[in-house]
């Protein structure tokens, strides 16, 4: 066992009950988000009315072809404004998270409209001569039968807004990432050595032991699944 | 909508020497990270495919360590973190060199499903014609498995131009990171923002375009 030095045991703890519990939060609230969103844009994507189409078509690529940094600039930047009674403000947080779930269910739709378009037009047909309509036939046939599909791309996708949510870090978000940077600042004013490698080396060391076990359950169940 | 009333295009132009300085250093950074990741993906891609012991393990772990790590993290490493090591990397040097060791990362996935979906009986026909193992490679292994990597490798390349915007952090005068700095001074929020989506998703939407045309062009023949 390599000995650990005196500073690193307060950095660390620091880090894994401030920045670490925020991470894990944004990344929640974002995939939760994109799931609801994707599905739902991904699905009204199949109805074969073009201006529809075109609609999610332009959401799902503007939201997908922007870096994630520009998304959360722009959200963080707006002004604050009132709609009738409400007034809107976002903070930092917010718009984080507001931004990830953009690019997540643009990802999301996507998938779901090829998962969607891949169940065979027999189940469509056997579940209309139940007596299902439209909505019926999506959400107790259809959709059910895409989300297994989607199972494998949805884990990896939960594995790249975990990692995206530092992005957050740029507009002041206390995540993983800057929790440690705030540590590096802290010794570095303190001692005159911030110890970066370290700290930031054990940043990636987090994330990898949280991203790798999901990144192979995603393989194994892209094996078993399709 | 009283913000989009008060859009002044006049406040871009009158900025625009600025941003286009940032835009061009945004090219300079993803072009070399392009070519270097193209480059990367390529040797270790022929290294995994070819499974040559040794080689191909490292390449294994430096693959699954950069794809399950956030870029940003490598950002940090490589601009705060290598000088405690007494490696002192100027800005620009961690501008392509994070693009260029992530964007290597996918790429050698890339390369090595595109190599590994070249049937075995092509090599053979290869060797059988007095090819050596390079000379096989070159001549069937690349043409045709290079073939088949292209359109995931461009995403790839799209991917690596995006994260240059990243590079704020460090203080890289690129192109959201000026337009970020004109926007803290002057609040002028949708004009920056309407100039990076302008900037970003022509090109990203062009090289999606591209890969598309590409897909249909380069399809191989079914009998394969």
């Amino acid at each position: 066992m390599p000995e650990v030095p005196d500073w690193f045991r307060p950095v660390a703890e620091y880090m894994l009950r401030e920045g670490l519990p925020e991470t894990l939060r944004l990344a929640a609230i974002a995939v939760t988000a994109s799931l609801v969103v994707g599905v739902l844009l991904g699905t009204l994507m199949t109805i074969k009315f073009r201006p529809l189409q075109w609609l999610i078509r332009l959401y799902i690529e503007t939201w997908r072809g922007l870096p994630i940094l520009v998304t959360v600039l722009f959200i963080y930047w707006l002004p604050d404004y009132s709609v009738g009674p409400f007034h809107i403000q976002l903070n930092a947080y917010m718009s984080a998270a507001l931004a990830l779930s953009l690019w997540g269910s643009a990802q999301v739709a996507e998938a779901t409209r090829g998962a969607v378009q891949s169940i065979p037009k027999e189940q469509h047909e056997a579940a209309a001569a139940l007596g299902f309509g439209w909505v019926g036939r999506h959400s107790f046939v259809i959709v059910p039968q895409a989300l297994r599909r989607l199972l494998p791309p949805m884990v990896s996708l939960l594995v790249n807004i975990i990692q995206n949510t530092t992005i957050a870090f740029v507009i002041g978000v206390n995540e993983f990432l800057q929790s440690g940077n705030r540590q590096f600042e802290n010794l570095t004013t303190q001692t005159g050595n911030g110890h970066p490698f370290t700290i930031f080396g054990f940043v990636l060391v987090v994330f990898f032991a949280i991203s790798f076990p999901l990144t192979l359950l995603a393989r194994y169940l892209e094996r078993r699944l399709v | 909508m009283r913000i989009l009333a008060s859009f002044e295009w006049s406040f871009i132009w009158d900025n625009r020497e600025q941003l286009w300085e940032g835009f061009k250093n945004t090219i300079k950074a993803a072009a070399i990270g392009i070519a270097g990741s193209f480059a990367i993906g390529l040797v270790l891609g022929a290294v995994r495919a070819h499974r040559i012991p040794v080689l191909s393990q490292i390449a294994v772990v430096y693959v699954e360590v950069i794809r399950n790590t956030p870029i940003l993290v490598q950002i940090f490493l490589l601009y705060y973190g290598a000088p405690e090591l007494g490696v002192h990397f100027e800005t620009f040097t961690v501008a392509w060199l994070a693009i260029t060791i992530w964007g290597g990362a996918f790429n050698t996935e890339n390369f090595r499903a595109g190599f590994e979906a070249v049937p075995e009986r092509l090599r053979e026909a290869g060797y059988a014609l007095g090819f050596t193992p390079l000379k096989t490679f070159l001549n069937v292994t690349l043409p045709i498995g290079g073939r088949i990597a292209l359109p995931s490798s461009i995403n790839t390349y799209i991917s690596v131009l995006k994260n240059t915007s990243l590079m704020l952090v460090i203080g890289y005068p690129e192109l959201t990171s000026v337009a970020s700095n004109i926007q803290a001074i002057t609040f002028r929020t949708f004009e920056m923002f309407a100039i990076l989506a302008a900037a970003y998703l022509v090109i990203v939407w062009t090289l999606s375009a591209l890969i598309r045309l590409l897909e249909a062009r380069l399809a191989l023949p079914e009998a394969l």
